[in-house]
């Protein structure tokens, strides 16, 4: 570590590598955090997490209860032991909240002025945070498993819906009303997920073990459907020609840079995909169990090298390096089944990344040494080696 | 290659190697560079031969190698590098859609026509061999490239699925298989079961892999236990975890 705090000094490295080598040192000693809580107020199961990106400092969480629940993660408290408030909640007694569960819920990417929930009463919302009012209401005619909204649009503010109904629908935020249907899947669509390198590119996974890239520009069909045999039609039997998986497809993440894909599917598999060609890259994780009938969360983690993706794996969470397949990690700590999970890549003094559980808490992890301050500003790494102000 | 500055990734080691010479547990050193032939005459010499009466060829399963070595996907790579040369085949073996059966080429060619002296169709199974080992990497065929490629007849084909070379797929396509095989997968499946049952019985359901080794086996584990143990281990149905007292094997809840 201290040779790349030197190179970076003398000018011999880019200010890149020094923050890479940061990230994948605090990443590879991922630990239960002892001092950090979260705020309990979940009564029932979280389902969903996402944590803004403008700031990285707050964090919504969805329950089965209906309940969406916003968390503030900085700590201005001056203690290392501290717990994480909730800002404010969108509870069963408020007018608007969900029926019935909420599967999915994501900030608006651009500000935290909105965020948009589904939830299985057949309702996706999209709620003013300042009021907590919904502000637009989408209503369907199946339980909504995922939505997902382009982290990097700008030419359009589509959201991709995937619902029981083999239809993918797409809901424009500006004008309020359905625009598009993607049809090909047979079967429930039970997560969707925008590229984050072209904003018109939706990868979609569906419980007829099939996934399928669009391009929503596209009057006709999807681009192509992953084929996890890539076109070898002798190594399977003749049911299994184009599909991804062997079983549901029920979890999809794009590895930061967009250029891979990883799909979970039911048959307790994890393929690692080129996302142009829609090729296999073979990648073999080995048995990645999987139960779940709904959408799988998990990600990958950004600005590390190697990249590892966090899959949740029963009642822990199992890292892996993406390109080699090796496991380098199980990360143990909650009671229950583990339901999603979301990374940060810089927050304070450590990369945090947040753990949901099937029951009610909320585990945070973070790397061991807090003693060396947070990279924030990396054109003066030098001051890295200041120990930490009292109020901090 | 000479790098002048050290990959990150080498820096923070991704895997967590543990000091000192003596690593309590591990079976094989993952330093050097993975010997996959090396490992796969090991395994073929567990497979009994006798058992057979000398037909079969010695079968080792693929997922026996994820046992042995910890990097999965170089051991598929090195596996289709080997499959591409002509020196290795795969079959499905059909009870498992993952599960795929290797055989040296050699050794299979041997025992086939072998098993096939005598008898009228040994011609023709004789001319497929000769296709088949030069190289390829298929595991089916269908009936168009039968036809087409390999210029085989309707009649010569229902020859060597009697001979047991090809099975049955589904309409129009078959299997590449291996004669003789179905008294191995009994035997195979029974085993396994059979092993998996100690293991589950055993008190907290785990076992000292030293132990089970020295257990004395029931008649329906007909296989060499190290062979059996390969085959769970791989196959994920039980973890193996290092101790100070050697592998020890646990049941994998599901």
């Amino acid at each position: 570590m201290l040779g790349f705090l030197t190179a970076r000094q003398a000018g011999l490295d880019d200010p890149l590598r020094l923050r890479r080598a940061e990230s994948t040192r605090r990443v590879l000693s991922l630990t239960l955090n002892p001092d950090r809580e979260v705020d309990r107020i979940h009564g029932n199961a979280i389902n969903t997490i996402d944590i803004e990106v403008i700031e990285g400092r707050y964090m919504l969480s969805g329950g089965a209860d209906g309940v969406i629940v916003i968390y503030d993660l900085e700590n201005y408290s001056g203690k290392t032991q501290y717990t994480c408030k909730a800002v404010c909640t969108v509870g069963r007694s408020n007018r608007y909240v969900h029926k019935f569960s909420v599967e999915t819920v994501q900030w608006y990417p651009h500000d935290t002025g909105m965020f948009v929930s589904s939830s299985f009463d057949k309702t996706m919302k999209v709620w003013d945070t300042e009021t907590l009012k919904p502000a637009e209401v989408f209503e369907f005619e199946d339980n909504v498993y995922s939505h997902h909204l382009s982290p990097i649009a700008r030419k359009h503010s589509l959201i991709a819906v995937g619902t029981k109904d083999p239809k993918i629908q797409l809901c424009d935020l500006k004008s309020g009303s359905r625009i598009q249907v993607l049809q090909g899947h047979r079967a429930e669509v039970l997560s969707v997920r925008w590229s984050p390198r072209h904003e018109h590119i939706l990868a979609t996974a569906s419980a007829d073990s099939k996934v399928k890239v669009w391009d929503v520009r596209r009057a006709s069909g999807c681009l192509f459907t992953l084929d996890q045999h890539n076109g070898d039609k002798t190594k399977a039997a003749s049911e299994a020609v184009n599909t991804a998986h062997n079983g549901r497809v029920n979890g999809l993440c794009f590895t930061a840079d967009g250029l891979h894909l990883l799909t979970t599917g039911t048959d307790d598999r994890m393929r690692l995909w080129n996302s142009a060609t829609g090729e296999n890259t073979l990648v073999n994780y080995g048995k990645v169990s999987n139960g779940s009938r709904k959408r799988l969360q998990f990600t990958v983690s950004r600005g590390c090298s190697p990249e590892l993706v966090f899959v949740p794996c029963e009642s822990s969470v199992a890292v892996y390096a993406v390109h080699t397949g090796a496991l380098v990690t199980m990360l143990r700590g909650h009671y229950n089944n583990v339901d999603c999970c979301e990374f940060h890549p810089d927050y304070q003094n450590s990369g945090h990344f947040f753990l949901r559980p099937f029951t009610f808490y909320l585990f945070n992890w973070c790397g061991v040494v807090t003693a060396v301050r947070a990279i924030r500003n990396v054109q003066s790494p030098w001051q890295a080696n200041e120990p930490l102000p009292p109020d901090r | 290659m000479n790098r002048k500055r050290a990959l990150i990734s080498d820096t923070f080691k991704v895997k967590k190697r543990r000091n000192g010479t003596q690593k309590f547990g591990a079976v094989n050193d993952g330093d050097g560079p993975t010997d996959v032939r090396s490992s796969l005459e090991y395994l073929m010499t567990l497979f009994p031969r006798k058992l057979f009466d000398d037909r079969l060829p010695p079968i080792v399963m693929k997922h026996q190698l994820y046992s042995v070595h910890d990097d999965k996907t170089l051991v598929d790579k090195e596996l289709n590098k080997l499959r591409e040369r002509g020196e290795l085949l795969m079959f499905q073996l059909g009870f498992d859609s993952d599960a795929f059966g290797l055989v040296f080429a050699s050794d299979y060619k041997t025992k086939v026509l072998a098993g096939e002296d005598g008898r009228p169709t040994r011609a023709t199974v004789e001319r497929f061999l000769e296709k088949l080992l030069c190289p390829c990497t298929e595991l089916s065929f269908s009936k168009d490239k039968m036809l087409r490629e390999f210029l085989f007849t309707d009649s010569e084909i229902t020859h060597l699925v009697k001979s047991g070379v090809l099975t049955v797929r589904d309409a129009g396509s078959w299997w590449l298989s291996i004669p003789n095989s179905g008294k191995f997968t009994k035997y195979f499946l029974q085993g396994r079961k059979a092993v998996l049952g100690m293991v589950k019985k055993s008190k907290y359901s785990e076992v000292l892999k030293a132990e089970l080794e020295e257990r004395r086996t029931t008649s329906h584990v007909k296989f060499h236990m190290k062979y059996h143990i390969h085959d769970i281990v791989g196959a994920e149905l039980v973890e193996s975890i290092p101790t100070t007292s050697g592998a020890l094997l646990r049941c994998v809840e599901s």
